[in-house]
């Protein structure tokens, strides 16, 4: 067996970007696009201050998340360990770019060029490739060059025509691929001799990309070494290493999740209300029509919309976005059904199949390894109990609902806000030590507004509608318009600005020559407080 | 997966020498005859010492080729006016029309005499880069020679953006017009502020990295956490331009602090002046007779004359000696009879007894433990003692070395660092031998191709100078071109780069303001400008913009629109990087890490079709010579060697007849022929197929040719260290011939030439500098500004090449003025603040990039990005500090260079979204 991987010796690394530059010549990637780059990073604070320069791209894991919630299998992983992208298969989804912890990933949907214009240079008109845009994009490790040099009796990582371009590019003798998995590889000697880490191991991706920061003594072992203090010395976001706002996916994305939650949850409420009596069909086509807006508007965002909706249901064994299409493509002819006819059960049901579909987007979040206010168990909760708010706050302000299925439905807002309140300091507190301090920030600046106006205020009211029964349906339509829109307004936020990616972190600072080499750093991360 | 060749185009091989610690070897593929990837040559792995590896730099020619704000016409003026906010107006022409508008005005220069009223050459070049243009511009050289005098001295940053004292003392002291640790055998490095990570070329990164491997340590003293920096042991915050304290405090250290048996006591008597005798006026006590300068003979305890055979040199000891003679300036003698002497190291001794660490401490903002530490540290790994076998030959091995970095090394301060870290290789008898401190080329000292065979024996027993003469016959009187090198810098000697190292902001300095006693200024009739943008890459850039639009007639290699070549007259486009012609020697050994085992030839060739109008620089040269009446004389010094090679030999013949008008072809083959004659001793004649073909051919270098030190072994001289009583002879004759001219405006620059350097405040050097000139308060600019190298783009001319933008900007600082965090806060400034920073001269603005490691009381602009004209480059938004720094002759020292730092203030003019 044959694991390609690359090790990166930060003793050795300038950051002089020429590998950075040789991978945008050999794969022709459009401005901004550098599936290998270098980072410059600062350790400490003056005068005691380390800066690093680390290379940084596709980890090609073992585990790799990006494969696992790639709805469309586009990317794929190879018997050797290179993660790949077909460039035909794959939708433009984005996902595969939120769910990698290392940032790896690019989407560009139109030709973009150096200078500008409608038309690039002619060495860019000669290496324009069509099937790259609205997909997917990240390094290969060269992978066609590695096939070319494996079918001509040539070594990866030994002889340049069959070696990643980067690798052959570097000028200080930094990078370095081979097989991981043979004992006698470059790639495993350097291992053997050298102390090393993987970025973000933590994760359990198991990255194919290892880092050298210090020699092993004489004796091949490892001297005692500062345990890595990763939460404590990040500085700063020059040099890119910080987390940095997701721009992947932006209010399209949360449009999804706003009309997912609130039309599966309207659902629900449905299904609950129709116990009491019966409810216009109307009503089920508004959820549904929520769900379908949801799944529009984030259809729209997708990089080849034209194959979406066929190549989003390829991939349900690992993918809860196949997953959400597949109880989409449920839900709505069992929930039209149901409406149509008015069946209690039926719709029962469809409401326990809107659940499901709200359970595979809380998932879906949940999924996305690469954003930390994203993949905390602790979303999934919040994110369903949500959607019943909403949906449940939604049909009690448009309800015009008799009296006690109205009753009924408010003290049920009310549980059901007093539970998703508590899931919000369950989510909040679960990004303790797990979130970078900017995506903390924007949910510290948003629980006192999302508790107040979206949980006590609607409490009182529907509190007040017991006591002054004549204001009963306005203040209890106010009091669902306030579950709904702190609902929509708590997901927009998440999806769009607490939605900091993981950024860079190393667990030690490389030996320079006779000296150096210590504790890493984490930019971006444990400084707030 | 594709099993398909992704290699399946052509690879053309070239070399890339767009900075001086070039040349790469690469290779460029072409697909359908569009140049498409830059690759490492990795044929010529086995005799590159970064095995072909290619610096980031030379991946930008694929873009710098089809760059769509290319220059791609003559192109000629058509508005008068000139200035920054002047349209140009300019409007395509046929190449006709622009050469023979170029060669009217020649011819017209010609008519008049090539010299003006003033005694100035009427036409005038200026070329940027370190000498890199002259890898570029194909025979120009030849058509240049043929002209005759040339005025080169308006410059675009020589002298004060370069390593200018190093340059000038360290071809005095050992023939080090750059100077290199022995890298691939030194395990101790100082840095002081040398940046060679970002600026010493593929082969200093590989060798460094390739030494951090083995375990060198490299100390960085530094104001701010540079790429260097970053990638060293140790880095010490120096406060910026104290360097000479320091290096003073590690040298009185050793003389102090430790015994002297632990120095290399050999090398000192017999490889420095230190057993030389002096008088009491400060000159040699020399004999007699021979009017040698004297050492004390412990064999036979009595001044000999210092060349004795068998003579065993003492240091220190009461020395009365009986009849010598001491020689001052101009012919002046004292002879004295039983006079007590002191041995230069008695002086060296006493002088340096002042500077101790402690005293050190304070100016440089360093504890005192850190001075010592490393001082001994130097010592320790000095391994005094040791030897090693190079090539069949012992030579000691001290594998210790000191580097110095731009501002630390051009300006006030300059000597006194470029002496003192020579001296410390001397004390440990590191200079020139393996491990220890090297010089890699001469540009001063002739000839150019041998450090060994420029070495000549002096009277005194040192490697003779070229010293531009300050007797008074032969003094310089009348300044020959405008920045008066030869007049001003004995030191600058009198080479084809003498002009270019001279004190080339005097020439635009005293356009505006004539000192006096000096002969009135003029314009140059006919400027020619390539790579190179002084209106941008000088400082006080607004003067320099005001002066070049008074220049009657500019012509401009023009690549794209720039910001000299928008008040030009012509615009020339010459064939680019990828398209032109022209072989070079590689090899030997070159600037700083160019130190190889081979040397030999590469060639640049058309890779790809020429874009638009563009001429090979050959084909325009040949043109000029032709329209000038010059053709015969232009293929006379190519015959001669102006492309490079000597067409003419004993061995083979290779030179163009000089009657007949030659093809850029026949030209390059004709010095591709000799290339390979001069190689093989005629053996081998490839022509120019074979460089096309392979691009290189080399032959082995021998090693010991890294090192110096065996030839002054060889010759029995001695490096002129560490007392310098010639300097000190020609600071008296220069002030003399000076003062006998009426001239007293250079007093301060002559109080430099010193037998040992005194110290000076160089901050309050610069404070009062300011204060006087522009009347403030300097405590309201408390910062200093300083500036430092990017790898992405140093020496580049490379601003408007965005890939090069798009990867310089993965690192820090490259948008803006990088200052510290803490200090920052203090001042209520954040990440990404629109700052205005304001010297005394100028203010500029920028985004505040907040690092680390950066001192608190230091702003630093990396690079120089103020382009308002050069595409792509315009749009930046990035502060300069060109813009902020004054010239001032206050500020210019006895070489004529200034230090690229002043001070600053900094205020928030708009906060981050």
């Amino acid at each position: 067996m044959t694991r390609w991987g690359m090790v990166a010796d930060l003793e050795r690394c300038v950051g002089c970007q020429t590998c950075t530059a040789s991978c945008k010549h050999t794969n022709a990637t459009p401005p901004s696009v550098q599936w290998r780059k270098v980072l410059d990073l600062e350790v400490g604070a003056y005068p005691d201050v380390k800066r690093v320069f680390v290379p940084v791209g596709c980890m090609h894991c073992e585990d790799p998340p990006c494969m696992h919630v790639c709805p469309s299998t586009a990317t794929r992983q190879r018997a050797d360990g290179i993660v790949t992208i077909d460039y035909d298969l794959c939708i433009g989804c984005a996902y595969c770019a939120v769910a990698c912890p290392y940032q790896a990933r690019y989407k560009v949907n139109g030709p973009t060029f150096a200078y500008g214009g409608r038309a690039g240079m002619k060495n860019e008109a000669r290496r324009e490739d069509p099937a790259r845009l609205g997909v997917a994009q990240k390094c290969t490790f060269c992978s066609d060059r590695v096939d070319y040099g494996l079918a001509n009796g040539l070594t990866p990582g030994i002889d340049h025509e069959a070696s990643p371009a980067c690798v052959n590019s570097c000028i200080a003798g930094a990078l370095h691929f081979g097989d991981l998995k043979d004992p006698d590889s470059n790639v495993s000697r350097l291992l053997d001799t050298h102390q090393t880490f993987r970025m973000h191991a933590e994760l359990g991706t198991e990255p194919g990309f290892h880092y050298i920061w210090k020699r092993k003594n004489n004796a091949g072992i490892d001297d005692e070494v500062e345990a890595p203090s990763l939460f404590s010395t990040g500085i700063g976001n020059v040099g890119g290493a910080a987390p940095w706002l997701q721009q992947h996916w932006d209010w399209r994305a949360a449009g999804n999740f706003i009309g997912g939650g609130t039309g599966s949850g309207l659902l629900a409420a449905i299904a609950v209300a129709s116990f009491y009596a019966p409810l216009s069909f109307l009503y089920v086509l508004l959820a549904l029509a929520f769900v379908g807006a949801g799944l529009f508007l984030v259809w729209l965002e997708t990089g080849r919309p034209w194959r979406a909706p066929l190549n989003v249901f390829f991939n349900p064994q690992t993918s809860w976005m196949s997953r959400e299409s597949m109880v989409a493509g449920l839900l709505f002819p069992l929930a039209f059904v149901a409406g149509w006819f008015g069946t209690g059960p039926l719709l029962s049901v469809a409401a326990l199949v809107a659940m499901g579909f709200l359970y595979c987007q809380a998932r879906l979040l949940k999924a996305s390894k690469g954003i930390p206010a994203w993949r905390t168990p602790a979303i999934v909760r919040l994110i369903m109990t949500s959607g019943l708010c909403e949906g449940t706050g939604l049909l009690v302000a448009v309800g015009f609902l008799a009296p006690p299925v109205y009753a009924g439905l408010t003290t049920v807002l009310a549980v059901l806000l007093v539970l998703r309140l508590r899931s919000w300091r369950t989510y909040r507190k679960s990004l303790n030590g797990t979130a970078p301090d900017e995506a903390l920030r924007v949910i510290k600046t948003m629980s006192l507004p999302f508790g107040l106006f979206g949980h006590l205020l609607p409490i009182i009211l529907i509190a007040s509608g017991y006591l002054f029964v004549g204001a009963a349906p306005v203040v209890g339509a106010l009091a669902g318009i306030c579950a709904l829109a702190a609902g929509w307004w708590m997901k927009y936020m998440l999806v769009t600005k607490a939605s900091y990616n993981q950024g860079y972190a190393i667990n030690h600072t490389p030996e320079r020559g006779a000296g150096g080499g210590g504790a890493g750093g984490k930019p971006g991360w444990g400084m707030a407080s | 997966m594709s099993k398909k060749d992704p290699q399946a185009r052509r690879d053309v091989p070239t070399y890339c020498y767009q900075c001086v610690s070039g040349p790469d070897l690469l290779t460029v593929g072409v697909e359908d005859g569009v140049a498409t990837e830059v690759q490492p040559n990795f044929d010529s792995a086995a005799v590159h010492p970064a095995a072909g590896k290619v610096c980031v730099k030379a991946y930008g020619l694929v873009q710098k080729t089809y760059n769509p704000h290319r220059i791609k016409t003559p192109m000629k003026r058509t508005n008068p006016k000139k200035g920054p906010n002047e349209d140009p107006g300019f409007v395509p022409v046929s190449w006709d029309e622009a050469l023979d508008l170029v060669a009217d005005n020649l011819n017209e220069c010609r008519a008049k005499g090539l010299k003006d009223e003033s005694g100035y050459p009427r036409v005038a070049a200026s070329f940027g880069g370190g000498g890199t243009p002259t890898s570029y511009m194909g025979t120009f050289p030849a058509f240049l020679g043929a002209w005759g005098p040339i005025d080169a001295g308006f410059g675009s940053g020589q002298g004060v953006k370069c390593y200018h004292s190093e340059h000038l003392y360290g071809e005095f002291w050992h023939r080090a017009f750059t100077v290199a640790p022995d890298t691939p055998l030194c395990e101790y490095v100082l840095s002081f502020g040398s940046n060679v990570e970002a600026s010493g070329g593929v082969c200093g990164v590989s060798r460094h990295a390739d030494a951090r491997a083995r375990g060198m340590k490299r100390v960085q003293l530094e104001p701010h956490l540079s790429i260097t920096g970053a990638c060293s042991a140790e880095w010490v915050p120096i406060r910026p331009k104290s360097d000479p304290a320091f290096l003073m405090a590690m040298i009185h250290v050793l003389l102090h602090e430790r015994k002297w048996e632990e120095l290399d006591l050999d090398f000192i008597k017999h490889r420095t002046s230190s057993p030389y005798l002096l008088g009491k006026f400060g000159y040699y006590m020399r004999d007699p007779e021979t009017r040698k300068p004297l050492i004390w003979d412990a064999n036979t305890d009595k001044p000999v004359p210092f060349d004795t055979p068998g003579a065993e040199p003492v240091l220190e000891a009461p020395f009365l000696v009986e009849h010598g003679i001491e020689e001052g300036a101009d012919g002046k003698e004292w002879e004295h009879v039983n006079e007590r002497c002191q041995t230069a190291w008695e002086k060296l001794v006493e002088h340096t007894k002042p500077y101790s660490p402690l005293w050190a401490s304070q100016i440089c903002d360093v504890p005192v433990k850190t001075i010592r530490r490393i001082a001994l540290e130097y010592l320790e790994h000095a391994r005094v003692g040791e030897t090693i076998e190079i090539e069949g030959r012992i030579l000691p091995l001290r594998p210790v070395a000191i580097t110095l970095g731009k501002t630390v090394n051009n300006g006030w301060g300059g000597f006194d660092c470029c002496w003192a870290r020579t001296l410390l290789a001397c004390l440990i008898g590191g200079l020139e031998v393996p491990g220890g401190t090297l010089g890699t080329t001469v540009r001063l000292n002739r000839p150019a191709t041998s450090r060994q065979a420029s070495v000549k024996p002096s009277r005194d027993g040192f490697m003779d100078y070229p010293m531009n003469p300050t007797d008074k016959e032969n003094w310089v009187s009348r300044p020959d071109v405008r920045n008066a090198n030869r007049t001003l810098i004995p030191l600058v000697a009198n080479s084809p780069w003498s002009q270019a190292l001279g004190p080339t902001h005097i020439a635009w300095m005293l356009q505006n303001d004539t000192p006096e006693n000096w002969p009135e200024p003029t314009l140059p009739d006919v400027w020619f400008v390539y790579r190179t943008n002084p209106v941008i890459s000088f400082w006080d850039t607004d003067s320099i913009a005001d002066t070049v639009s008074r220049f009657p007639f500019t012509v401009c290699f023009a690549y794209t629109a720039d910001e000299t070549n928008h008040m030009a007259d012509i615009l020339l486009p010459e064939c680019t990087d990828l398209e032109s012609l022209q072989l070079i020697r590689i090899g030997g050994t070159k600037y700083f890490e160019q130190y190889w085992d081979h040397q030999g030839f590469a060639l640049r060739q058309p890779i790809v079709e020429t874009q638009g109008e563009a001429r090979d620089f050959t084909w325009i040269a040949t043109e000029l010579a032709k329209r000038t009446g010059l053709l015969e004389a232009y293929n006379n010094a190519i015959n001669r060697g102006a492309a490079g090679v000597r067409l003419t030999s004993d061995v083979v013949d290779c030179s163009l007849d000089e009657g007949t008008e030659h093809s850029v072809e026949e030209i390059w083959d004709a010095v591709c022929r000799a290339a390979s004659v001069e190689m093989s001793d005629g053996k081998n004649q490839d022509g120019l197929d074979y460089y096309r073909e392979h691009g290189l051919k080399t032959i082995p270098y021998e090693r010991l040719n890294w090192y110096l030190y065996p030839e002054l072994e060889d010759q029995g001289l001695r490096f002129e260290m560490p007392y310098q009583e010639g300097l000190y002879r020609i600071g008296k004759q220069l002030a003399n011939r000076l003062h006998e001219s009426g001239i007293s405006w250079w007093d301060a620059q002559l109080d430099e030439y010193e037998p040992l350097p005194v110290w000076q405040d160089l901050a309050a050097l610069w404070e009062r500098a300011l204060e006087e000139n522009f009347d403030i308060d300097i405590n309201d600019f408390p910062f200093w500004l300083v500036t430092s190298r990017s790898m992405q783009y140093a020496w580049g001319g490379n601003a408007d090449i965005q890939m090069i933008r798009e990867v310089a900007s993965n690192i820090a600082g490259h948008g803006g003025v990088i200052m510290n965090t803490g200090r920052a806060a203090e001042l209520g400034i954040g990440q990404g603040d629109l700052v205005e920073i304001a010297s005394p001269l100028n203010t500029t603005r920028g985004r505040a990039i907040l690092r680390q490691g950066v001192r608190p009381d230091t702003l630093v602009m990396i690079g120089q990005f103020d382009h308002w004209a050069t595409p792509l480059a315009k749009t930046f938004d990035v502060p300069s500090m060109n813009k902020l720094t004054p010239m001032l002759l206050d500020l210019t020292d006895s070489t004529g260079s200034g230090a690229d730092l002043v001070r600053a203030t900094i205020r928030v003019v708009e906060k981050a979204p």
